[in-house]
């Protein structure tokens, strides 16, 4: 029987199997969502899917594209809103 | 629309939302733009034309750009000049040297008792050396008998570590 703070779903089982030849179970955190379009929903691309821990050590540019509402929209959406900006 | 003078906005990248005027045309895909963008080469489907043409010649220079797009009250890019940052040099055998003096002198600083401890031995042991010469000597003087110099020895010792 797991600890009782294991039994939780809020983390997932990873079975590894050790040296010794048995299978022991790991539990981890489970990864978030994919990060999708404020506007139309789309995943986007260029937003790694990382636990905060590893999230902390990249860099900025390494967690979003460099580009007016990166990381937000995504570039289709982006440009429309230009666009439509401009076109009025 | 894509003419030299023409005003854009880009749409695509990191420039994107910025204006700025087609220069040169390079291609039937790309064109040169300057401005608020950085001076670079951008493909067709990635600028909108706008309804603003400017009066400049082809390929002109990013300050002649930037007095144009004033009179529209677009501000143009502005580059931080760079600095060279001095390569640090390699340092003399002269500064080497130097250096380790001070490292030694630091290390005298820091490890103080060591020595003084050392020379302290030195001398009890020098002293002793001396207190043991005037032993054999007054060996000499006073006579033959084995158990009155053992006696001498001792003595000698506690009187160093009284001077001490």
């Amino acid at each position: 029987m797991p600890a009782p703070r294991l039994r939780s779903r809020s983390l997932r089982k990873v079975f590894r199997r050790v040296p010794g030849g048995r299978t022991s179970i790991h539990y981890k955190r489970k990864k978030h969502k994919q990060a999708r379009c404020g506007n139309c929903g789309a995943v986007l691309k260029g937003v790694p899917r990382e636990l905060p821990y590893k999230m902390r050590s990249m860099a900025k540019t390494k967690k979003r594209p460099e580009r007016p509402f990166g990381g937000v929209l995504c570039s289709r959406c982006m440009r429309r809103n230009i666009i439509d900006k401009y076109r009025q | 629309m894509i003419e030299i003078g023409r005003v854009v906005v880009k749409v695509a990248g990191r420039d994107a939302g910025k204006k700025g005027v087609i220069i040169d045309i390079l291609d039937d895909k790309f064109v040169l733009v300057d401005g608020e963008t950085r001076r670079r080469k951008a493909n067709i489907l990635h600028i909108e034309p706008l309804n603003q043409v400017i009066k400049i010649e082809k390929n002109a220079s990013h300050e002649a750009v930037a007095k144009a797009l004033e009179e529209l009250g677009i501000k143009a890019r502005q580059t931080k000049p760079k600095t060279q940052k001095p390569k640090a040099k390699r340092k003399t055998p002269e500064q080497l040297r130097k250096l380790k003096e001070e490292k030694r002198k630091l290390r005298d600083i820091f490890k103080p008792k060591k020595k003084e401890e050392a020379q302290g031995i030195k001398e009890t042991t020098l002293e002793d050396k001396a207190g043991l010469a005037e032993a054999k000597e007054e060996k000499h003087e006073h006579g033959h008998k084995e158990d009155k110099p053992k006696e001498k020895k001792t003595a000698p010792k506690k009187t160093t570590k009284k001077k001490e």
